[in-house]
């Protein structure tokens, strides 16, 4: 067994071919036969070489160095500053192609920052146009005369000479209202009577009253109006209907008197919601099918009490109207300055005669109580 | 160096030089291409002593090339040095962490892929040594640097080192040999 450090001076002496004959046949033989010695010389080798690559590049290093110290910097500077003028001449927009390499990381982002943006702000103004439309579903019952002028003057042609004046400027928007004492106060809705020059009244026979606004309330959405001076309104001694601003149940059955066109419209139906359009409490939602006219009309309960007063529907869905509680037509009452009241408060009564009639006859006594408000603008 | 001189040197003949360890070739390769890569560090938030640094480390890119030849060449001598240049001053921009490691070209570009992970593992083998050799101290150090990278015969070694003889020099070169090996395979076949 050949020892360790006599087969290392071998390895070596293999490395550098100065093994004699024998010595290299014995030594390949010996790598042959033993791998541990084989691996040995392996590892030596690649030390020895691993060495032999150190000094190389240390040496070259030195060289570089001592050339290096050697140089005429100022040459190679000015020869490094011309390297730049021959390039722009020779590359035509070699300028904007440099630009465009170096700064393409941020006009990436830049680029995928004006998207989000702009995506960002339609999805933000598509949004905010839907919730826009919605409240624009909610549209008020009035009725617009001019598009029925022609079927309106067929219908009032017979009347008596008050009439024929109208005739010649009928109303420009109708809808309904209902007494809310005998001697002349009427509620209707704001929407109806805004920018009016004048407004009148006509009941289901067909007489027209002047009236003047006591009051609108922007906020309820309702307005009283007085019977103006007009000899020829009867004073009812008593209202066939009471006013009930109690809580009223779900499901309950109502119906409702209007002037969707030129004769009274019953409806019926029942009540779906407490509260009225997006929540609010100010009203009730039913189930009555309206139409442009309906506004300001009473909205009954079954023993014939008033509970509310119509003042618009949801476009989007069928069936759904909105009618303003009578606790609120209570407060907007209370609301009034006296003097606007010139001689009384008005005088509300809570009591009902209608409890135990049937429905036909119910109604034959309300529709005495209601009727169309017209109003006349300037035409603009 | 004169101008006239310079110009007569091809790009093949200066390789050639490089080989043989010529210090005229490898003074005019250095001072040939030198410009160009002073321009491209410059242009790219760089010093002269990076620029020195980087095109010192491309000739040994080259030099190791060509010297265990492993050179193959499929572009201009000037494209493939700046190539190599603006790889390894990228790796460097990348290790100080600036933004926006696109550099300003000047030059057209050649793919140097291969050779530099050669470098990488040849710059990887040479730290090791290197460290191993720090740790492994005098006499050992220059013992081992004389045998193995100059070359002197063991007789040379005795009389340079004041042995008594021969046997006792091998006895020491071997004993300095075992040590660095531990050293160096320590680490190297981890990796």
């Amino acid at each position: 067994m050949i020892d360790h450090q006599k087969f290392t001076d071998w390895i070596d002496k293999w490395l550098r071919n100065e093994l004699t004959e024998t010595e290299r046949l014995e030594f390949e033989t010996l790598r042959r036969s033993d791998p541990v010695l084989a691996q040995r010389a392996l590892e030596q080798q690649q030390l020895a070489k691993a060495l032999k690559n150190y000094g190389q590049r240390t040496d070259f290093r030195s060289r570089l160095n001592r050339i290096h110290a050697r140089l005429d910097m100022d040459a190679v500077r000015d020869e490094a500053s011309q390297v730049s003028k021959v390039r722009k001449l020779h590359r035509n927009g070699g300028t904007i192609r440099q630009l465009w390499q170096t700064y393409r990381p941020i006009l990436a982002v830049a680029a995928s920052v004006a998207l989000i943006t702009t995506f960002g702000t339609l999805m933000l103004v598509r949004q905010y146009q839907s919730s826009h439309k919605q409240q624009e579903q909610y549209s008020m019952m009035r009725r617009d005369l001019q598009a029925i002028r022609r079927s309106q003057n067929a219908i009032l042609q017979d009347l008596n000479a008050r009439e024929r004046a109208l005739q010649i400027n009928p109303g420009q928007v109708a809808g309904s209202g209902f007494l809310l004492s005998p001697d002349g106060y009427l509620v209707t809705n704001t929407h109806i009577i805004q920018d009016a020059d004048s407004v009148y009244i006509q009941s289901t026979h067909g007489d027209i009253y002047k009236a003047k606004v006591v009051y609108a309330d922007r906020k309820y959405d309702l307005a009283i109006l007085q019977v103006h001076e007009d000899s020829a309104f009867r004073v009812k001694t008593v209202l066939p209907y009471g006013f009930e601003a109690g809580p009223t149940d779900l499901g309950e059955r109502v119906f409702t008197l209007g002037f969707p066109r030129e004769e009274i419209v019953y409806g019926e139906g029942y009540l779906s919601s407490q509260t009225g359009y997006r929540g609010d409490s100010t009203a009730f939602q039913v189930a009555i099918s309206v139409n442009p006219g309906n506004s300001g009309g009473p909205l009954l309960d079954e023993k014939g009490n008033v509970i509310g007063i119509i003042s618009g529907k949801q476009t989007s869905s069928e069936g759904a109207t909105f009618a303003i509680k009578t606790d609120y037509l209570f407060r907007a009452i209370s609301a009034i300055p006296t003097d606007s009241l010139k001689n009384s408060s008005i005088r509300m009564s809570r009591k009902n005669g209608l409890a135990k009639l049937a429905r036909k006859d119910q109604i034959k006594k309300i529709q005495e109580s209601v009727y169309m408000v017209k109003v006349f603008k300037h035409e603009k | 160096m004169t101008e006239s001189n310079r110009l007569h040197v091809s790009d093949d003949q200066l390789l050639a030089g490089l080989a043989n360890g010529s210090d005229e070739m490898l003074e005019e390769l250095y001072r040939r291409y030198f410009p160009m890569v002073l321009h491209l560090i410059q242009n790219n938030s760089g010093s002269e002593d990076d620029a020195k640094d980087i095109y010192q480390e491309t000739l040994i890119v080259l030099y190791e090339k060509v010297t265990s030849d492993s050179l193959e060449l499929h572009c201009q001598l000037k494209t493939y040095l700046y190539s190599v240049s603006r790889r390894l001053w990228l790796k460097q921009l990348s290790k100080r962490s600036r933004n926006g490691h696109s550099l300003i070209d000047t030059e057209d570009l050649a793919d140097v892929d291969n050779d530099l992970v050669d470098h990488e593992a040849r710059d990887r083998q040479f730290d090791l040594m290197a460290d191993s050799l720090d740790r492994l101290g005098e006499p050992c150090r220059t013992l081992l640097e004389d045998f193995y990278i100059r070359h002197l015969s063991m007789q040379d070694l005795t009389e340079k080192f004041g042995y008594t003889n021969a046997d006792n020099a091998k006895t020491q070169k071997y004993k300095c040999l075992m040590r660095l090996k531990r050293l160096f395979f320590s680490v190297f076949k981890e990796e």
